[in-house]
């Protein structure tokens, strides 16, 4: 088994790179994107501030479902003329990076809005009796209050892509789940299955971690 | 203050009604309803659940949207302004709650300093009236603290140098004692009165604790099925004989079923003391 660690080493070093590279590039997009459709959908449900927009708030909750209706690897499928255009190809990290972030986008869209309603009504309204608007809510409430909790919906939207990138290997997307696939199934080679397994559980371990440890050092309540 | 200012009522409601189904299908709230509190009173709500107290006090600051009516704070037609417009005029209309309602993720300067955050003052102005505040609370020693670590009374205070750190000209207060015992109520309602003597701010206090009203309010109205009932004059913090206010007394011996005898309740009790009263002639 160490031989074999040995002699593939460049192909998991190259493959854990693509893996992350698919990572940062979908938890980008889904933060900046899928936070901001989170916290509007927030913002536009029943009883909060900007509950007169209920027509945003209905059609983007339909949106959300919509595309999280989707198994994976058919919205992989199903998009790749639009990763094409996007990407230039529907093959390699960046082309399946196209799929993840929609995927990705859409599933913290939803964590972000859960997430946001255990703030408390009430210190939502002691800002707007002070003559907060909807920004200064999200700034200095919303992004405050709920830090810890946005901060667990990161790491579990993380953990969920990490592993979403690896069905991505199945269509060329590279990254560790790929190696699994290709060295450990299709060529029944088992010490590189473990090989791999073992770094995912790592990975997981490592941003569970993290994540719950940085949740918890925000958390003054 | 100038004396344009002073020669108007601090908070006018003119036939404001709100009315809504509550989960059992009632329709309650608020009736067409009119108030005028003059600049510098502390004007107390009282009535049983479901009076319409609350829903009345949220309308001074629009939190609730009348049906009809005109909510005038300070010379401004509330309902009329625009959305810009109206937070501007909530910069100086301040609010303390039941459930005091701090941000946990801050500190305690933190959060007396956020209202003025919100209005954009200037940072070392809000490092003042932040130490001010503060210190007119007692709690300056607290000012790094993360509210959990606060008794609810402390919560409370940190709540009450909050809402005065804009210099409000009102001041909007939700059963602001409803959640502490009563001691502890006592402490605040001493709080509540200086701001009112010591910034000229105009009180309006919504209880279903007689104790509350007896002790701190100048004037007192009683509300029920969304009516304002009776306006009375409390002299001495005494509720004046005959009135409805005065046979609720007598009936139940407190308004609300919540309202728990206490040491401050004791009707052997002489004078109460009444906050307000002493502050007036201190």
């Amino acid at each position: 088994m160490l031989d074999t660690l040995i002699e593939l080493l460049p192909e998991i070093l190259k493959a854990t790179g693509e893996t992350l590279l698919m990572l940062a590039i979908c938890l980008s997009a889904a933060i900046l994107i899928g936070g901001a459709l989170g916290l509007l959908v927030f913002l536009t449900s029943k009883g909060q501030s900007l509950e007169r927009f209920r027509a945003f708030n209905l059609i983007a909750n339909g949106v959300i479902n919509v595309v999280r209706s989707f198994p994976f690897i058919i919205l992989l499928v199903a998009i790749s003329p639009f990763t094409r255009v996007i990407a230039g190809t529907s093959i390699g990290p960046l082309a399946a990076s196209v799929p993840l972030s929609i995927a990705a986008i859409f599933y913290f869209a939803r964590l972000i809005e859960q997430t946001l309603r255990d703030v408390p009504r009430g210190v939502i309204e002691a800002a707007e009796a002070m003559g907060a608007s909807p920004l200064q809510i999200i700034r200095h409430v919303l992004l405050v209050e709920g830090r810890s909790g946005l901060i667990l919906a990161v790491t579990v939207l993380a953990v969920s892509f990490l592993s979403y990138s690896a069905v991505a290997g199945v269509v060329g997307g590279g990254g560790i789940g790929d190696l699994a696939i290709r060295y450990g199934y299709y060529r029944f080679q088992t010490d590189v299955m473990l090989i791999t397994i073992v770094l995912l559980v790592v990975l997981v371990q490592s941003i569970q971690f993290f994540g719950q440890w940085f949740a918890r050092h925000v958390d003054k309540r | 203050m100038s004396k344009l200012a002073s020669s108007r009522p601090a908070i006018e409601l003119r036939n404001v009604s709100r009315r809504y189904t509550d989960p059992g299908g009632r329709s309650v709230g608020v009736q067409p309803t009119s108030l005028s509190v003059p600049q510098g009173e502390i004007h107390g709500i009282i009535g049983f659940s479901g009076a319409g107290k609350s829903t009345l006090l949220r309308l001074v600051n629009l939190l609730e949207r009348p049906d009809a009516g005109e909510v005038i704070v300070h010379g401004d037609d509330l309902t009329r302004l625009s959305a810009a417009g109206l937070r501007q005029a909530r910069h100086r209309i301040g609010m303390i709650f039941q459930h005091f309602n701090l941000l946990h993720n801050q500190t305690v300067a933190d959060n007396v300093a956020l209202p003025m955050r919100i209005a954009g003052a200037d940072p070392a102005r809000i490092r003042e009236r932040v130490q001010v505040c503060l210190d007119f609370v007692g709690l300056a020693e607290k000012a790094d603290v993360y509210p959990g670590r606060l008794s609810g009374g402390q919560k409370q205070r940190v709540a009450i140098a909050r809402a005065l750190a804009p210099e409000p000209h009102v001041l909007l207060a939700d059963e602001p004692t409803s959640a502490l015992d009563p001691r502890t109520t006592l402490d605040l309602l001493g709080v509540l009165a200086n701001a009112n003597r010591q910034f000229g701010v105009t009180i309006l206090l919504v209880s279903h604790e007689m104790e509350v009203i007896r002790r701190l309010c100048h004037r007192v109205s009683v509300m029920e099925g969304g009516h304002i009932v009776e306006q009375l004059d409390i002299a001495d913090g005494r509720i004046p004989e005959g009135s409805q206010l005065a046979s609720w007394l007598s009936d139940f011996g407190a308004v609300g079923p919540a309202a728990s005898p206490s040491p401050a309740t004791d009707a052997d009790e002489p004078t109460p003391r009444h906050f307000a009263l002493e502050a007036a002639h201190a």
